[in-house]
């Protein structure tokens, strides 16, 4: 049919703007193994300069291209050496969390600077357009297509034939090696991030024009679809980069084709977890290459925890249990719900990220199947509220481990990656699977809690029953944490070879720990979705994730107390702080880099 | 004196390049075996492939006569074979005590349920179960378990006791290593393997890990050793194997290897410098 | 900020221009201001349309508190931040029903935020105003839940019949935002439009954030329609159009009144050109009330006003003439909206409570389409491109 050729067409041209994304983020990892979660932001900057350029200044397009590669050039060397160099050395999860905060920053920035209104980005480019099958292709898909393939030639020509290329390479495949052979190994870092940086600058000047629309919020969705590209064709493999975002276009445009629009996404993220359980290198990685050497005690900063003694703790628990009787303030005491209810998510993640070292980008998705399993049995079925908690913890288990489960064997950025992407599957399935949770329209009339027959519609019986569950809990899994399991956990994360050596099953503990904390998860989103009554596939977000990590790095990675202290900490003071509301985001943004630069093992210390 | 571990023909090729080279090895119960060569001739790909860490491209190994090839490393472990690393791997936000707990791992028998057919799935379940609620029997073997730790510990006179909650970490290099070495005590083994246990070791450490060594060797533990110092090697193998570029060359007693000319040759010819192969023992 | 500045110097400027032109007898409000507690996304994937609010209650407040406020005293409005999160929503309702200071509340954005919150707003009986809640089930929330939200009940007919009847489309393919607002007026859409006798040859629900529309522009061609109908708001309505366009597709497009906004031409530039959509105003508006809020809004902000900027200003207008009649504590404006009547609306030319359904009746409607870069009323003629 003629318009498979259109489909062909479409997706090599989306694929096009997915490379432009993709080489830079490749270039970066490659180097200083980052995958480089603020690149998005740099896009949305190189947009909006090119923005100013042609409506307040009126440079033609080679000038503004220029100026665009320069400003996106000088903040990418401003990136690494603030952001990232002091890092060096720091626990791999300590560049990761840099760039999510750096992006927070920028986004809130050009959003305070520019409102958040969509503008209109002119390009100065002839009108003219090509036939090409039915459609059309113009100018400008030319010119992208272009300076995809330019870039990629002068990239190869760079690496292979000049100097300071090879010394990229070499600090790419050994930088200790590299740096005993004299390689300016600082110098390699800025020029690949210079080089990275301008491109995407250029990326979204020239995406920006090819829409007529830039907006502050493009920058997720393109740091996401580079990301994806990039896993795909390999990461760190340039050349791979500009392949893998072909197929992810074509992937994406196929899907369409066969299933609708709605499913576009969705395609994106299975591809990206075939690839990455199949071929973690990649699809097109070079050689059969030999299994990476885990690397020992990478995920967490070391520490003597902060330790509180029970009776403290019990102290506590006691004070807040008296908060509805002492300050009987709504307010304060729905924060506090939402903090406990966070709370709960920061159990899980600690549990399963601290102390597993799985570090899980998709931690939402376990909330909204709590949610969504609670929600239904109590609606579709009749059970009764407290046991359809109960029920969407334990569902919330099997349903999480198994999703997680073929992920695995992956390591370090490869799993992050994957519980990222399962993360948005999960998400898009509740919202394309419609007969069974309404798609967007949600699920509404949710009864509200009520435990054993009684109705629990005040405040406090609320207050109380969420206090309680998250109480028990925690109290459970310290429990875990002081027995030989706890230990064996601990043992996976520090160092899985030896642990293999010594008896110790990995698969059968992640799934073991995974399933331990998707219950507390679970739990958290089933109590959430009787609390509003209302939910649908937004309410449990990719925003929610990030969060719930920087609790989790607020706390300790791994402490228990530290995960409540997070969500309090960081559940409360946006609530203390509300004046400053549009500058929410951006201290949010900063909070995470202090912390990650100053405090990585957070405020109770690493367990 | 029976067979402990026997290894026909292992092979392990890595691309162009063969790391292990069809290698037969022999270690018999109580024996003392080292294996010697120059950086590069195999020997902890060999130890990889012999726990089962890398899978071999051909071969068969054999414990105690049973078929062991390609089994991962958890079932050697429970096998009862114990290992030490090149580059020492301790856990390093464990304590001392903890390391070497988790070394007893497959020893836990109370902790572990091992359930029989399909209700093996449940085991993990059970398992989260009696960590949470710790039954008598479970308190029981925690506390006996600790106290063979601490024995374990105390072999290492005062280096690591009053280390023993302080986080593998804090560590010096040597303590470390001593750290490792107790962890593969406590999976009480039938078979020990030490991936060079004193690399960057002053004299002073390698002679007091040579003693523990020696005192192992004493209560008829079956070693097997990768050392660079010759010193020690002679002195407490019983049989010394050599390999070079993936093959076995030597295969004997301590002095009878010593002279091999294949042996000296080995040495002689991957020598970057023109320093003699006597001067090494002298480390 | 250059534009911050230009704002509160235009702004200035036109309050003290209505200053001086106000009745005789007429004085600015003075005194302990009354608070409205606005609970809406300024930062966010929403924060535009938060932003579009904030236009509009000023531009009203302006007005009123010159004017007289309510009874003398001004009106003001306290904005807090939820990014159209549930979570949050539910935390500021909390907020604001403690806070005596507050006696009613405007908004969220999004109805899966204002849905949660309103079992504290009812429990508490703060008036719950979602003025941008077409949700059917919103108003459903108890008798503190009121809207001057058109429904998309009411909305959607209105559009097929512009699609359907005076366009004369059969065969419709159409497009729409995969949210509860979208799928829920799709559905309506479909149903109003197979009544009034088209075929919907094909429905692609697409993501709030999507910019790619190509491939799934080539689904839609496939299907062979004769019109394309837009679901969307102004952002993707844009994007859709130009890439319309791109794929040499020389159909007629219809899309709904969320569209209007000056927004819309400006980032669809010559492909929104025969653009047809409905509205309840529009520039050229004869309604004198509408003639008047355009030429201030243009006077303050420098630009033309949207839907969204309209709504915020109908509900200020209609808050204020609630007090003024009723009282403006929060009991009284619960039983004043029941019993207002004729309150002056651009939307809804005027306006009064269907006390069954707690939203407003009888929409304004005005059939458009984009000429020469403007929005200019449909004379009439079949839709060709």
């Amino acid at each position: 049919m003629a318009s498979w050729i259109d489909y062909t067409v479409n997706g090599i041209v989306i694929g096009n703007i997915y490379a432009l994304l993709a080489v830079g983020l490749a270039l970066i990892f490659g180097v200083s193994r980052l995958i480089n979660f603020a690149h998005g932001s740099v896009y949305v900057v190189g947009a909006y300069a090119g923005f100013l350029a042609v409506t307040q200044l009126g440079t033609p397009l080679p000038v503004t291209i220029v100026l665009v590669v320069a400003v996106g050039a000088l903040l990418g060397l401003g990136i690494e050496r603030f952001g990232l160099r002091p890092l060096q050395g720091y626990a791999h999860i300590a560049p990761l969390l840099a760039t999510i905060g750096i992006s927070f920053v920028l986004d809130q920035l050009v959003q305070l600077s520019f409102s958040p209104d969509p503008r209109a980005l002119p390009s100065s480019l002839l009108d003219t357009r090509f036939q090409v099958g039915s459609g059309t292709i113009g100018a400008l898909d030319l010119l992208i297509g272009g300076i995809g393939l330019a870039s990629a030639a002068l990239l190869y020509w760079f690496l292979r034939y000049t100097k300071l290329g090879w010394a990229v390479r070499a600090t790419a495949q050994d930088r200790d090696a590299a740096r005993q052979m004299g390689v300016d190994v600082d110098a390699v870092h800025r020029t690949v991030f210079a080089i990275a940086s301008g491109l995407g600058a250029v990326s979204g000047l020239l995406v920006g024009m090819y829409y007529n629309y830039i907006d502050p919020a493009m920058s997720f969705q393109a740091t996401l679809k580079g990301v994806v590209a990039q896993v795909v064709g390999g990461v760190g493999n340039v050349p791979g980069a500009i392949a893998g975002s072909l197929l992810l276009g074509l992937v994406e445009s196929y899907g369409i084709a066969l299933f609708g629009t709605s499913y576009r996404n969705l395609f994106a993220f299975i591809l990206l977890v075939i690839v990455l359980v199949l071929r973690p290198n990649g699809l097109f990685a070079s050689r059969r290459q030999t299994p990476p050497e885990p690397m020992t005690g990478t995920f967490i900063a070391p520490s003597k925890p902060l330790n509180v003694p029970p009776k403290v703790l019990l102290g506590i628990a006691g004070l807040a249990a008296l908060v509805p009787l002492v300050f009987p303030h709504p307010y304060l005491m729905q924060t506090l719900i939402n903090a406990w209810l966070y709370a709960l998510l920061g159990l899980s993640l600690t549990l399963i990220a601290g102390t597993v070292g799985l570090v899980s980008l998709g931690h939402a998705a376990l909330l909204a199947i709590g949610g969504y399993t609670s929600a239904l049995l109590a609606l579709n079925f009749g059970v009764p509220v407290g046991l359809a908690i109960l029920s969407a913890g334990l569902f919330t288990a099997l349903l999480g481990t198994v999703l997680v489960f073929p992920s695995f064997r992956l390591r370090g950025h490869y799993l992050s990656i994957a519980t990222l992407a399962i993360g948005e599957i999960v998400s898009l399935v509740i919202l394309n699977w419609e007969s069974v949770t309404r798609g967007p329209i949600g699920v509404s009339g949710i009864p509200s809690l009520s435990l054993f027959g009684i109705e629990l519609d005040t405040d406090r019986s609320v207050y109380w029953f969420t206090l309680a569950v998250m109480v028990v809990l925690a109290a459970l899994q310290f429990r875990l944490l002081g027995s030989h399991l706890g230990r064996v956990l601990r043992a996976v994360r520090d160092d899985d070879v030896a642990a293999r050596s010594y008896g110790i099953r990995l698969d059968r503990y992640k799934g073991l720990a995974f399933a331990t904390g998707s219950f507390a998860a679970g739990v958290s989103g089933a109590i959430t979705s009787h609390i509003y009554s209302y939910i649908n596939h937004e309410t449990f977000n990719a925003q929610l994730s990030i969060l719930a990590l920087t609790i989790v790095i607020l706390g300790g990675m791994g402490n228990v107390t530290g995960a409540i202290v997070g969500s309090v900490l960081l559940v409360g003071l946006p609530e203390v702080f509300r004046v400053a509301a549009e500058y929410r985001v951006l201290i949010y943004g900063l909070v995470l880099l202090l912390l990650v630069r100053f405090r990585p093992q957070g405020i109770m210390g690493t367990v | 004196m029976s067979s402990m571990l026997q290894v026909r023909g292992l092979t392990r090729r890595f691309g162009g390049l063969t790391a292990v080279a069809a290698v037969d090895l022999d270690v018999a119960e109580h024996e003392f075996v080292s294996i010697i060569g120059p950086n590069g001739a195999g020997k902890t790909t060999l130890f990889n492939l012999v726990t089962g860490l890398d899978e071999a491209d051909a071969g068969k190994v054999s414990l105690e006569g049973r078929d062991v090839t390609g089994l991962s490393p958890d079932r050697l472990a429970a096998l009862r074979v114990a290992r030490t690393f090149q580059h020492g791997r301790v856990f390093a936000n464990l304590t001392v005590l903890d390391n070497v707990l988790v070394g007893a791992h497959v020893r836990f028998r109370s902790v572990r349920p091992a359930w029989p057919g399909p209700l093996s799935l449940l085991d993990p379940v059970v398992e989260l179960a009696l960590a949470l609620v710790r039954p008598g029997k479970v308190k029981a073997e925690e506390a006996r378990m600790r106290e063979e730790a601490l024995q374990i510990l105390a072999r290492f006179g005062e280096r690591l006791l009053p280390r023993k909650d302080n986080p593998a970490y804090s560590l010096s290099y040597a303590n470390r290593r001593r750290v490792e070495i107790g962890r593969a005590l406590a999976l009480g083994p039938r078979l020990l393997m030490l991936d060079e246990p004193t690399a960057g070791m002053n004299q002073t450490e390698t002679a007091e890990m040579q003693s523990l060594i020696g005192d192992l060797k004493k209560t008829g533990l079956t070693i097997l050793l990768i050392e660079h110092k010759l010193d020690m090697v002679m002195q407490l193998s019983d049989r010394v194997v050599v390999m070079d570029e993936g093959h076995v060359i030597a295969n004997g007693k301590p002095a009878d290897v010593r002279n091999d000319p294949k042996v000296i040759d080995a040495y002689l010819g991957h020598r970057r410098t023109d320093r003699p192969p006597v001067a090494e023992a002298a480390e | 900020m250059p534009m911050l500045h230009r704002r509160l110097l235009l702004g200035a400027s036109a309050a003290a221009f209505l200053a001086s032109v106000a009745p005789a007898g007429a004085e600015p409000a003075k005194g302990e201001p009354i608070y409205l507690g606005v609970s809406g996304p300024l930062t966010g994937p929403n924060a535009q349309y938060g932003a579009q609010w904030k236009m509009g209650f000023d531009l009203a407040l302006d007005e009123i508190n010159a004017d007289g406020g309510i009874k003398g005293r001004p009106l003001a409005y306290v904005f807090e931040d939820t990014q159209s999160d549930p979570r949050q929503s539910v935390a500021v309702a909390q907020k604001f029903v403690a806070d005596r200071k507050i006696v009613a509340e405007l908004g969220d954005f999004a109805s899966p935020a204002s849905m949660a919150a309103s079992p504290i707003y009812q429990k508490a009986k703060l008036v719950q105003f979602g003025f941008t809640n077409s949700h059917p089930d919103f108003t459903k929330g108890g008798d503190y839940m009121w809207s001057n939200s058109v429904s998309q009940a009411d909305e959607q007919p209105l559009s097929a019949a512009y699609a359907v009847k005076r366009l004369g489309l059969k065969r419709i393919a159409v497009l729409h935002l995969n949210t509860d607002w979208g799928r829920t007026s799709k559905d309506l859409f479909v149903k109003a439009a197979k009544e009034y006798g088209a075929e919907v040859v094909a429905t692609e629900g697409y993501l709030p954030d999507e910019k790619d529309f190509r491939s799934t522009l080539v689904r839609v061609r496939d299907a062979r329609p004769d019109g394309l109908m837009l679901i969307s708001y102004y952002s993707d309505a844009a994007l859709i159009s130009r890439q319309v366009r791109q794929a040499g597709i020389k159909l007629p497009i219809v899309a709904a009144s969320s569209v209007y906004s000056p927004k819309l031409i400006e980032l669809g530039g010559d492909a929104v050109e025969g653009l047809f959509t409905a509205s309840r105003y529009f520039p050229d508006d004869p309604r004198p009330q509408v003639r008047d809020f355009v030429t201030k809004f243009r006077a303050k902000y420098g630009k033309e006003p949207d839907a969204f900027n309209a709504y915020a200003y109908d509900t200020i207008v209609l808050m204020a003439q609630v007090m003024r009649e009723f009282g403006a504590d929060r009991k009284s404006i619960h039983d004043g909206l029941a019993k207002v009547k004729d309150v002056p609306s651009i939307i809804f030319g005027k306006a009064s409570f269907d006390t069954a359904t707690r939203r407003v009746a009888g929409a304004m409607n005005v059939d458009l389409v984009v000429k020469d870069g403007r929005f200019t009323l449909w004379e009439g003629g079949a839709a060709v491109r």
